[in-house]
């Protein structure tokens, strides 16, 4: 009736197919090292300095013949989860891009790197990393980053909007009273279909810029010993009134939620208070954009308080060639790779690049203040190391701040539930408390 | 039957056609976006229609963003899932619609209630299980279910279905010596193809557009499928562009949303007769 | 090997891997997430019984837990019922004669087929309140449109418009009914001089009531669960943190995800976990007794 034959064949194809489907499901992205010869995963944030990265790897692996480096790219919105999903699965990568932001929480898988960095100081001049960035490497003393960038809050202005403004440019005096005065200068509503054009940018959405406010105007987010969370303070509650004003009061920012995408690329807002680093490449890409830095302005208690925040390289603890993954971290953070990533647009961690940059400028006209920047350094505060600091500021902070910003609380109010949310999570999560 | 009146015949289609046109209107959109030029999408006030329609972003994101990989993982995962679900979907519709076996029913009862049983009940203990054998970032967890009957609906829905064949014809086929896998295989599935046809798209469906559980398992780049294929785009298009656009290249975005949802579409098309009478059916009789 | 014998060795060669795989990858992970609820366990360290600790967390103290209930059953009361309205509107204009049913079927089904995430996605660039297509629609005509994706007011109801284009499954599980609902009724009830309203009052309802409460238990369900729409919404609006903004679109759903997969709060993502469970228990134990007042299962 039916064919017996043709039918075991069908299956024993099945068999078969299903079989190589199997294994490559389960394949493993590692490839099984070929004797002599060590392979190290890194896991990096897609940035636009991807072709640099594979031709420092490319440069690496030629020193090191013995050594094969597998690049996985990660986008930067996903690589908290990624990594923290890869520490609980137990297949961290051999080298990965941390930060101060997140140390605390990678700690126990990270390796202690401090009787390397003992051992080799001499030879990667550990003296020659600014002392700012030696303290914000540590942890409790010990070291578990190999930094390679620096995010440094600072004072961005469109140049070009100011001239036809016919401002002066921002100096190293001003105080956010100079920033409001320039601010609504600048500002022009839209007419006649015209998108407007505000004097400052608002960052929403995250921390970046209201801490700033917080911190100059006396204020701080946790007590030293990070158990307590102090947004309730008046000084505290004095900054997030600034950066509530700048909108409703000064109307020089856009109110919340109709902040202009990319305003400063597209030349729709003259200053961003805070910014990123990382977009210093985008802005020299970008045509027509003459820009400057400047330090930030001083608040009404102190001129510190902008962000200095450091990333560089981990090493996982449960790596199987933890000395192969240091060669490739002290590699790629050699002062000539850190000069090629400065001269993509970037500050430089080391006091020898950073003097030969304000020598002689790189390709890149813009920042012209190259040494404002640096001067920034001395007023930049590392960010409070604790497990959860991203969890604790994104989702129990910051939809207060939201809040806020809709006209739904008063600063008073916010910085009060604030603190007062935070504090209860602290109690329940803190796993810094016994 | 009544006739109708000419009025009420016209607003009958009219409400028909500007129903579909409203239905129709975000994927319209979608398409024309994905034709246009960077500085097309920008203008204002909106270019309906392309000046030219660029063909060209497809290739860009196809090669440039190296798309037909995520295209590529998210074919393999459907094939590898619908191959699971038949091979062992099947045997199980077969056994519950023929055999008589003490606590069948009960067993058949405890299958179905996981139907109401949300994945966030389950996932946290599984991804313990998977991180411990070392399954996380590769297909397995989303591939070793469907192995295993994980396809509850589609046990249900064939069961039905196999029901409706007359015991007769499998009695005669056990008369001439087939075996059961055979009788199966050979004469059970290819009367119910109708029905195998609905569990396979279904199933194509669930795989091709879950996002929920290749976001917790794959974390490699190169492994993620359409959906998480879609957000890391977006996620990454300002330095993908080397910020060389002043915002989210929408045009780009919509490009690779309308490739993901064009073989659905297609699919659609062939079968959408049998499968939405499929869809009607677990309704009326579920 | 007698006869009973050898059906029960087919029966379990046949059915054995399904039942495998519901004990290892539902009963199982079930009973363990029960277990874990109960613990703390941030995967850093194994598991640590705390008993109810995070229970009490989730309802005293928690800031996300409440607004995100809140946000799900917002969501539930008002889109379950368009949604449901407007498939059982359309399902009655299709049951009528008409010309192509086959195709509007198609044309109205289509959009619940395709991935979620691609509205999501979509949708989110046409409601841009900067650069939208929506605005510069609403500017032609001298409006000033708000900030329909980054306004609290306005993220939650644009998600729900979102999840109206799927409509499609509860639409053709209607058709199925409504064709099942014998003509002969109709002719009588008309000969007896019934208008369309009576007709549809005292004879199409009652006779698809099973249908009607099959697809709002299917739909509460869904909406309880959802995930992916508001997932993708948050990153194609590049949200910095999920179910922003401030909170008004952190479904349940995506907040247990947060929980687990952001955080890595393990042990209160599982409780999270089956108080949504028991609730879905719940819900549809109750809509089965209510049901029985209102649905009319033919005899």
């Amino acid at each position: 009736m039916f064919s017996r034959y043709r039918d075991a064949l069908l299956w024993f194809a099945f068999a078969l197919l299903a079989a190589a489907g199997f294994w490559w499901a389960g394949r493993r992205h590692e490839p099984p090292a070929t004797p002599g010869r060590a392979v190290i995963s890194w896991y990096v944030i897609i940035t636009p300095l991807r072709d640099l990265y594979m031709a420092e790897v490319a440069a690496f692996e030629k020193l090191n013949p013995e050594i094969e480096v597998q690049i996985f790219w990660v986008p930067g919105s996903e690589y908290n989860v990624k990594l923290k999903t890869l520490a609980a699965a137990h297949q961290l990568p051999d080298l990965f891009f941390s930060g101060d932001v997140w140390v605390s929480y990678l700690r126990p898988f990270s390796r202690d790197l401090t009787p390397l960095v003992q051992r080799d100081a001499a030879e990667f001049g550990l003296d020659d990393f600014f002392p700012e960035i030696r303290r914000a490497m540590q942890l409790d003393g010990k070291d578990y980053i190999l930094p390679e960038y620096v995010n440094l809050s600072l004072l961005y202005y469109n140049r070009r909007m100011f001239a036809a403004a016919g401002l002066p440019e921002p100096t190293a005096d001003w105080t956010w009273d100079d920033l409001v005065r320039a601010g609504q200068a600048l500002t022009h509503e839209g007419q006649d279909g015209a998108p407007p054009v505000w004097g400052s940018s608002r960052v929403e959405g995250w921390w970046g810029e209201w801490l700033i406010y917080v911190r100059q105007a006396g204020g701080k987010a946790f007590s030293p010993d990070g158990h307590r969370c102090l947004l309730d303070s008046r000084e505290a509650i004095t900054g997030l009134r600034f950066y509530l004003e700048k909108s409703s009061k000064h109307h020089i920012s856009a109110p919340a939620g109709f902040e202009p995408l990319n305003g400063f690329v597209n030349q729709r807002v003259a200053m961003i208070v805070g910014g990123h680093i990382n977009y210093w490449v985008n802005y020299n890409q970008t045509l027509g954009l003459d820009w400057d830095v400047q330090l930030l302005p001083t608040g009404p208690a102190s001129r510190s308080g902008g962000e200095l925040a450091i990333a560089g390289y981990s090493i996982s603890q449960e790596s199987r060639h933890p000395e192969e993954a240091w060669a490739l971290a002290k590699f790629l953070t050699r002062p000539e790779a850190i000069a090629a990533v400065v001269a993509r647009g970037n500050l430089s961690v080391r006091r020898s690049v950073a003097e030969t940059v304000m020598g002689a400028p790189g390709p890149h006209a813009n920042p012209r203040h190259l040494a404002a920047a640096y001067r920034q350094f001395a007023f930049g505060e590392p960010i409070p190391h604790h497990p959860n600091y991203i969890e604790i500021m994104l989702t129990v902070v910051q939809p207060e701040i939201d809040r806020m910003l809709l006209g739904e609380l008063t600063p008073e109010e916010a910085g009060r539930r604030a603190a007062a949310a935070v504090n209860a999570f602290l109690a329940t999560f803190d796993p810094a408390k016994p | 039957m009544h006739r109708r009146s000419p009025t009420a015949t016209v607003c009958l289609y009219a409400t028909l056609v500007l129903g579909a046109l409203v239905m129709l209107a975000p994927l319209a959109w979608m398409l024309l976006t994905s034709l246009k030029t960077y500085p097309e999408i920008l203008r204002n006030p909106p270019a309906w229609l392309p000046a030219k329609p660029q063909w060209e972003n497809y290739r860009t994101v196809w090669e440039g963003f190296a798309y037909y990989r995520f295209f590529l993982n998210s074919v393999f995962v459907a094939v590898m899932v619908i191959a699971g679900t038949l091979l062992t979907c099947c045997p199980a519709a077969y056994a519950f619609a023929y055999y008589d076996v003490r606590h069948k029913e009960l067993i058949f009862g405890a299958l179905l209630c996981t139907l109401m049983l949300p994945a966030q009940v389950t996932v946290i203990p599984l991804f313990k299980a998977f991180a411990a054998i070392h399954w996380v970032n590769t297909y397995l967890p989303l591939i070793v279910p469907a192995w295993l009957g994980g396809n509850v609906f589609g046990i249900f829905l064939l069961r039905q279905f196999f029901r409706t064949i007359p015991r007769s014809f499998i009695e005669a086929a056990r008369l001439d010596g087939a075996s059961e896998w055979t009788i199966l295989w050979r004469l059970v599935v290819p009367m119910s193809l109708p029905a195998v046809l609905t569990v396979v798209i279904f199933t194509f469906l669930w795989s091709w557009n879950d996002l929920f559980n290749p976001l917790v398992y794959l974390q490699s780049e190169s492994l993620v499928t359409l959906p998480v294929g879609l957000l890391y785009f977006i996620a990454r298009a300002e330095q993908l562009t080397g910020g060389s656009l002043g915002s989210t290249p929408w045009h780009l975005v919509m490009t690779l949303a309308t490739v993901m949802v064009v073989p659905v579409i297609v699919l659609f098309a062939f079968v959408q007769r049998r499968f939405v009478e499929g869809v009607a059916a677990t309704g009326v009789k579920g | 090997m007698n006869h009973r014998r050898a059906e029960t060795f087919w029966f379990w060669l046949f059915a054995g891997p399904a039942v495998v795989g519901f004990a290892a990858f539902s009963l199982w992970p079930m009973l363990e997430s029960l277990w874990l609820s109960f613990c703390s366990y941030e995967v850093i360290a194994p598991p640590r019984f705390i008993g109810l600790q995070n229970y009490a967390y989730l309802f005293a103290h928690d800031l996300s837990f409440w607004p995100s209930v809140k946000v799900t059953l917002v969501f539930t009361v008002i889109q379950l019922p368009l949604a449901i309205g407007a498939a059982l509107a359309l399902a009655l204009l299709l049951n009528q004669p008409v010309r192509g049913r086959g195709f509007w079927r198609a044309v109205y089904f289509l959009p619940s087929i395709l991935p979620q995430a691609v509205f999501a996605v979509v949708f989110g660039y046409i409601f841009q309140a900067d650069g939208g297509l929506l605005n510069r629609l609403l500017a032609l005509g001298g409006i000033h449109g708000a900030a329909w994706t980054t306004s609290p007011t306005w993220a939650l109801p644009v998600l729900i418009v979102i999840s109206l284009w799927g409509f499609g499954y509860p639409m053709v599980i209607f058709l199925g009914g409504l064709q099942n609902v014998p003509r002969e009724l109709y002719e009588a009830a008309h000969i007896d001089g019934a208008g369309a309203w009576a007709r549809f009052r005292h004879i199409t309802l009652p006779l698809i009531s099973p249908v009607i409460f099959f697809n709002v238990v299917m739909g509460l369900i869904g909406s309880l669960k959802v995930f992916d729409l508001a997932y993708a919404f948050s990153v194609a609006q590049a949200q910095p943190t999920p179910g922003g903004p401030a909170r008004a679109t952190l479904f349940y759903g995506l907040n247990l995800y947060q929980q687990a997969f952001g955080y890595f709060h393990m042990g209160l993502a599982s409780a999270m976990a089956w108080l949504l469970f028991a609730f879905i228990l719940v819900v549809t134990f109750i809509n089965f007794r209510v049901s029985r007042r209102w649905v009319h299962y033919g005899d």
